[in-house]
């Protein structure tokens, strides 16, 4: 979602619950039988993630690998304790350092390895006598992959998290931790867009009159009227201001709108001293910009730029130094409160853009005051505001109702189809699996064993494991005397099973199953599985 | 059972890789081991031993009175209990000198120790003891460690059991002992301690003993209020568990649950802040010496904080008048540094064993 | 609700608190002896005649009765009704600032106190603690200050740098402080420096020769020639005592060195401030050991919170998740500690001021329990102890404030 100009919201306010989709009730469409030709945007390889604790190394991925496409919704199925959430964490470096490590693989996106240097920065001692490793760090080195890796973050691959309740920073309003997105990423469009502005007055004024008029007329109409004056005043975020300034008349019934809109048009003169603190900001996030340039070259080349780094944190320094004075608590307010307001009022359009219905509100408001629903509407406002490529997203319905559940899958999916965003689905629960993904990965103790279209993998699951999900499902349709299961519980991933780790629970077992792995063969279009069951080709990386 | 063994087995294992913890851990061990030695041991014969810094002349300033004086000797007039600062003379060959088991003496050379003149309070005889400074180790050693460890042990389970009682029933009662604790945390320690004990000897409780448990009260009485805190807020946590609303469901009765429930799970809290408040006392005691309060009559028992400050009270305005080098002549310096010392390590020691506790024990730094 | 609204309520929680304390020491002193309670605590003579003095009896000469002295003061006190009484009538005293007076025997009394104080028998302790407190207030917030200043960035980069040298800094600093007795470190000090200066300097006057501000360790500066306005008196070689200000320089603020300002002698400001560096230096070290540990363990609590994953997933660089994410979170638990240990930094009062021979009101305290038993001035003990739990009480609702501005989530109540 762009913040340059607002989402035309021209869905109603009010939302309207879907009713909850039940499993393989609703017909899924078989897709067409052309191999997929559309752009790889993150390609996995061979992703392998150790913790290293007190009670011996968790091997919690062994060797995942898989590719997503732009545009596609890739879902990553499996049981608690599987590891879908630790890849997620792994491709961006999330994973807590001490205890977790990324042990090798390759993550490219934009061309860049997003792991590049991971064997230059710890070596791993083995304890004799117990399951232990000693793992000792390069602190510095570590600290310079996070940095580069976090220059993908947030614009390239976005985010969102299980419990929206837990995952904002409670002691700051909506808008600031929205705005910090906008800025950190976009932060010189939003500059340029201010300091393009110029109140026209008089044409601010006439449009201002058209408003009020408006207002008893329609809310197209004054969604129209609003987005004239935002003309008027060559800055749309003042458009939604004077939508919402127009709304509050409305309600309360005041008469003076246009004046009101007039005048906080005449506020928006930069004065000399706030626009010197924007070129300084903008300077700034134009070094933040050619930084992360620098570290996305260092990932594609495989090395170091110790001189462009340098350089840039030199002119990074003197401007901050420069800016010192900007700091002190009298001056800060005064003259950051042009970005102030415009940030504030991006944050709004941003609310809109995920259909919450008091944006104002609510942008004014803090964590604890929403509910888990609307917190998880803003985070996928603040995860898609800056237009990433892909967007992870964790069992991000996991912890909420099961109407709201449907929303926010409604969301995003029409967000995907607004912006083209990949996105990669986190969740245990099949039924969301059906309703949004395109493919379908399922993972089992840390390992993909199966890859396949939705169609494909819920009319023909080919892995054992697999068949055992789908048929624990309860059907509502086909009453049966009792609810299946599959035998056996989740293995333990310090002393993981040897071959095939699924082997202990598998009906079909063989013997080759407990001495080997089995490697992920191709068995029809698009549709991979890991089984010495099949023996088809094995997948080209 | 097996599943406690083996958290207590990994608590040692985090505990055993931090160095800071294990070298407290045998200072502690040291200092376990002079409390034992110290409960039998003597203190040394009846007659006063009289010696000062160093024999022979010891340069200082012409003006400064104990310039020509061939020993430098300092011994106090009897019956005071600090001394103002003087130059005596006296015999310098007496067989009660040194003991001999106290090897860091040997080691320094030319370090001899001085004497201190407090006779001991062993009313059993008429004959009043006398220590040297390491019988007043030995002997401090028991008195300032038995102390901490009795006042803490006390305070902790007087506050451990009302924590529990307010945090788990709630309602009027934890607001009671709410209110009780704020009270008693507002009025800073060391007021609160003296008042008490004022109070105490002005209705007349002076003899040792007497002094002793009104020392014991105050304290037990100012701290309470932290344990009970801590304890409270843990059984608050507990409280609402499931395995509470099991216990209850299967008609354990409430005196049951806290005892199997409530308690252990509070304990280890209560434990590292236990084991920094054995380090504190014998501090505070030594500031309420310091501030110039009388604590122990005379007779006076060796108790670490107290004779240190005793001789430190002293000490300030001795080094503005005589100067560093005058005051070492003048003031029984060995009589604070040594306790002073004691005290230090000990504390340190304590506070080592409980950081390294405290990290052994989180769950949130994520082993 | 809004700020003002939150003040009020916490302060009117304090209430029920200070009429607890006031009950407290209400029922020490009444463990205390009938004479002791009322001659010792209300009436200006103490201990000594007239209020002791015992007099033959009206009804029967050869007995010996209490005068009429003593017989008003146990009226005033209500010793000679029901204990609730008591309590009442001490408490409306307590509130009112009616504290009792000097005793005449103290140490305080007869003015035995060296470094030339002047008897204070027979005044209010309401007042002579007045007088005294500025210094001690500006003491403590000298103390604050540092403290504030290093124990907050020095905790939260001992979190983030976790196990690195700046931990393990930090980490001897916070036990050394923790164990080193305050006495022993002041003294250290005082004899470092005497020790470096090889010698005493001589005595420092207000006027009329030079100030030595703490044994010439600063340097020295010449002093006016004196007039009337500063009598005669000279100042201890280390310390100012305050009370030259009784009565010699006017003193709208009380505050010594803000008074020495408004009078123009910025010589006799700087040289106040000077004096209570090295006292604040000692007390923010024992009070920063404890509070640093608390400081760095509430910063790796909030570090391993969701949100800050969630910012470093926004792409935020690390600096800034860890100053405005992190940072700004830890500061509610720090805030709290603080408060908290305000019980225990009054502690270091009387210790250090005694070490550096400043007149506040820890010192004055401390020659009110010096001595025997018959030197001790009930009066004044329980006046310091009532002020200095007012001063905590007030620092915790200051905290508490302070903590409802940085959280919001504190403000629903």
């Amino acid at each position: 979602m762009s913040a340059a100009q607002p989402i035309s919201p021209a869905s109603p306010a009010v939302d309207t619950g879907t009713p909850a989709p039940s499993p393989l009730s609703l017909p899924i469409e078989a897709p067409a039988a052309a191999p997929d030709l559309r752009p790889v945007v993150l390609d996995v390889r061979n992703l392998v993630t150790y913790f290293y604790t007190y009670d011996g190394v968790v091997r919690a991925l062994e060797g995942v690998s898989f590719k997503l496409r732009r545009g596609e919704t890739l879902g990553l199925v499996g049981e608690t304790g599987c590891g879908k959430s630790v890849t997620m964490f792994s491709v961006t470096r999330l994973i807590p350092d001490p205890p977790g490590r990324v042990v090798s693989g390759k993550v490219l996106f934009r061309g860049a390895d997003l792991l590049w240097g991971l064997g230059h920065e710890a070596r791993f001692i083995p304890v004799k006598g117990t399951n232990r490793v000693k793992v000792k760090r390069s602190f510095r080195r570590v600290k310079a992959a996070q940095a580069r890796v976090g220059s993908v973050r947030g614009a390239g691959i976005a985010m969102i998290f299980q419990e929206p309740t837990q995952a904002m920073n409670p002691i700051f309003a909506i808008h600031d931790q929205l705005g910090e997105v906008l800025l950190e990423h976009r932060g010189e469009e939003v500059i340029d867009g201010l300091m393009a502005s110029t109140p026209d007055l008089p044409a601010v004024r006439a449009a201002a009159e058209a408003l009020e008029r408006s207002v008893k007329v329609s809310d197209e109409a004054m969604r129209a009227a609003a987005k004239a004056v935002g003309e008027a005043a060559h800055l749309t975020s003042f458009g939604t201001q004077a939508f919402y300034m127009a709304r509050q008349a409305r309600t309360s019934g005041q008469g003076n709108l246009a004046t009101e809109v007039s005048r906080a048009a005449s506020r928006m003169r930069i004065s000399g001293a706030q626009a010197s603190f924007l070129r300084g900001e903008r300077e700034l996030r134009k070094i933040a910009r050619e930084m992360r340039s620098v570290y996305i070259s260092e990932m594609r080349r495989g090395e170091f730029e110790r001189v462009n780094r340098g350089r840039l944190g030199a002119r990074r320094l003197r401007l901050r130094l420069r800016r010192i004075p900007y700091r002190l608590p009298g001056i800060k307010r005064r003259v950051s409160r042009p970005l102030r307001e415009e940030t504030f009022w991006r944050a709004v359009q941003a609310l809109e853009g995920v259909q919450i219905a008091n944006p104002v509100q609510v942008a004014r408001g803090f964590p604890h005051e929403l509910s888990g629903g609307m917190l998880q509407r803003v985070m996928i406002s603040m995860a898609l505001a800056c237009d990433p490529e892909i967007l992870m997203a964790d069992e991000p319905t996991t912890a909420l109702d099961v109407t709201i559940q449907a929303q926010i899958l409604e969301l995003m999916n029409e967000l995907r189809r607004r912006i083209g965003t990949a996105i990669l689905l986190i969740t245990h629960d099949l039924a969301v699996i059906a309703e949004v993904a395109d493919r379908v990965a399922v993972m089992y103790a840390g390992q993909i064993v199966e890859m396949a279209s939705v169609h494909d993998l819920f009319t023909r699951p080919l892995h054992p494991y697999t068949q055992g999900l789908l048929a624990s499902i309860p059907r509502v349709d086909q009453p049966s005397k009792k609810l299946e299961s599959i035998p056996g519980s989740v293995p333990n991933l310090i002393f993981p099973p040897s071959g095939c780790r699924y082997h202990p629970r598998c009906p079909h077992a063989m013997p080759v199953c407990k001495e080997q792995r089995p490697p992920m063969t191709v068995e029809g279009t698009g549709h991979n599985v890991a089984c010495f069951l099949y023996n088809g080709a094995p997948v080209v990386e | 059972m097996a599943a406690r063994y083996a958290q207590y087995k990994r608590t040692w294992y985090f505990l055993r890789r931090n160095t800071l913890a294990m070298v407290g851990l045998a200072i502690i061990i040291l200092f376990a081991a002079a409390f034992v030695y110290g409960l039998t041991y003597p203190a040394s014969s009846s007659t006063p031993v009289q010696y000062c810094a160093s024999n022979g002349p010891v340069p200082v300033s012409p003006d400064n009175p104990c310039y020509d004086a061939p020993y430098i000797v300092c011994t106090y007039p009897s019956g005071t209990v600090s001394p103002g600062p003087g130059c005596y003379q006296t015999p310098p060959d007496n067989p009660n000198f040194i003991a001999p088991t106290f090897t860091l003496a040997h080691g320094l050379g030319a370090f001899p120790f001085g004497s201190l003149v407090y006779p001991s309070a062993d009313l059993s005889t008429s004959d009043p003891l006398f220590y040297n400074t390491y019988t007043m180790l030995e002997k401090g050693t028991v008195n300032s460690v038995g102390l901490s460890v009795l006042i803490v042990a006390t305070g902790a389970g007087v506050g451990l059991l009302l924590g529990a009682l307010s945090g788990y029933f709630g309602g009027w009662i934890d607001e009671i002992v709410m209110r009780i604790t704020d009270i008693f945390l507002s009025i800073p320690a060391i007021l609160l301690v003296i008042a008490v004990i004022i109070v105490g000897k002005s209705s007349g409780l002076r003899s040792f003993d007497e002094t002793l448990v009104l020392i014991g009260i105050a304290f037990v009485v100012v701290w309470w209020p932290f344990y009970a805190r801590i304890v409270r807020s843990q059984s608050l946590v507990v409280r609402e568990q499931r395995y509470v609303e099991a216990a209850k469901a299967s008609g354990a009765s409430n005196g049951r649950i806290i005892v199997k429930h409530v308690v252990p799970n509070s304990v280890y809290p209560v434990f590292v802040q236990m084991s920094l408040d054995v380090g504190t006392i014998p501090l505070l005691l030594a500031a309420i010496t310091f501030i110039g309060f009388v604590l122990f009559p005379y007779p006076l028992i060796p108790e670490w904080g107290s004779v240190a400050a005793a001789g430190a009270s002293i000490l300030t305005a001795v080094f503005t008048e005589c100067g560093v080098k005058g005051a070492v002549c003048a003031v029984p310096w060995w009589q604070v540094a040594f306790p002073g010392l004691a005290i230090f390590f000990f504390s340190l020691s304590v506070n080592f064993l409980a950081d390294g506790l405290r990290d052994a024990l989180d769950p949130r730094l994520r082993r | 609700m809004q700020m003002w609204v939150y003040v009020v309520r916490r302060a009117a929680l304090v209430i029920p608190v200070v009429i607890g304390v006031m009950t407290v020491l209400f029922v020490l002193i009444s463990a205390l002896p009938t004479v002791e309670r009322t001659c010792s605590f209300y009436h200006p003579s103490g201990r000594t005649s007239p209020c002791t003095t015992q007099i033959p009896c009206s009804t029967d000469p050869s007995k010996l009765c209490p005068n009429p002295v003593y017989q008003s003061a146990v009226n005033a006190l209500g010793l000679n009704k029901p204990i609730f009484v008591q309590w009442a009538i001490y408490i409306g005293n307590a509130l009112t600032f009616q504290w009792g007076y000097v005793a005449q025997g103290s140490a305080l009394g007869t003015g035995e106190t060296g470094s030339g104080l002047p008897s204070l028998a027979g005044q209010s302790v309401a007042t002579v603690l007045s007088e005294f407190l500025p210094y001690t207030i500006e003491l403590a917030l000298l103390a604050l200050l540092i403290i504030l200043v290093v124990s907050i960035p020095l905790g939260n980069l001992s979190a983030v740098y976790r196990n690195r040298p700046i931990d393990q800094a930090s980490r001897v600093m916070s036990f050394s402080g923790y164990a080193l007795p305050a006495f022993l470190l002041g003294s250290l000090i005082l004899a470092g420096v005497t020790f470096a200066l090889g010698g005493p300097a001589a005595p420092s006057k207000i006027c009329g020769g030079t100030s030595t501000v703490f044994l010439d360790f600063y340097g020295s500066w010449p002093t006016p020639p004196c007039t009337p306005l500063y009598g005669t008196a000279n100042i201890g070689p280390v310390g100012y005592p305050a009370w030259l200000s009784i009565g010699y320089i006017s003193t709208p603020t009380g505050f010594p060195t803000v008074d020495s300002a408004i009078h123009g002698q910025y010589w006799l400001a700087l040289d106040t401030l000077l004096r209570l560096v090295l006292p604040a230096l000692v007390i923010a070290y024992t009070t920063i050991a404890g509070l640093l540990r608390f400081v760095r363990n509430s910063m790796l609590e909030v570090m391993n919170q969701d949100f800050i994953r969630t910012a470093r997933a926004k792409g935020l660089p690390e600096q800034t998740v860890i100053k405005k994410h992190a940072g700004r979170n830890s500061l509610n638990v720090t805030i709290t500690v603080l408060g908290l240990t305000f019980a225990g930094f009054i502690t270091g009062f009387p210790v250090v001021e005694i070490v550096f021979n400043l007149w506040g009101v820890g010192r004055i305290y401390a020659y009110s329990v010096v001595g025997g038993v018959n030197d001790w001035d009930f009066g004044v003990l329980f006046g310091t102890t009532l002020l200095f739990t007012y001063l905590v009480v007030a620092a915790n609702i200051i905290v508490d404030i302070m903590y409802a501005y940085l959280d919001p989530r504190v403000r629903l109540g």
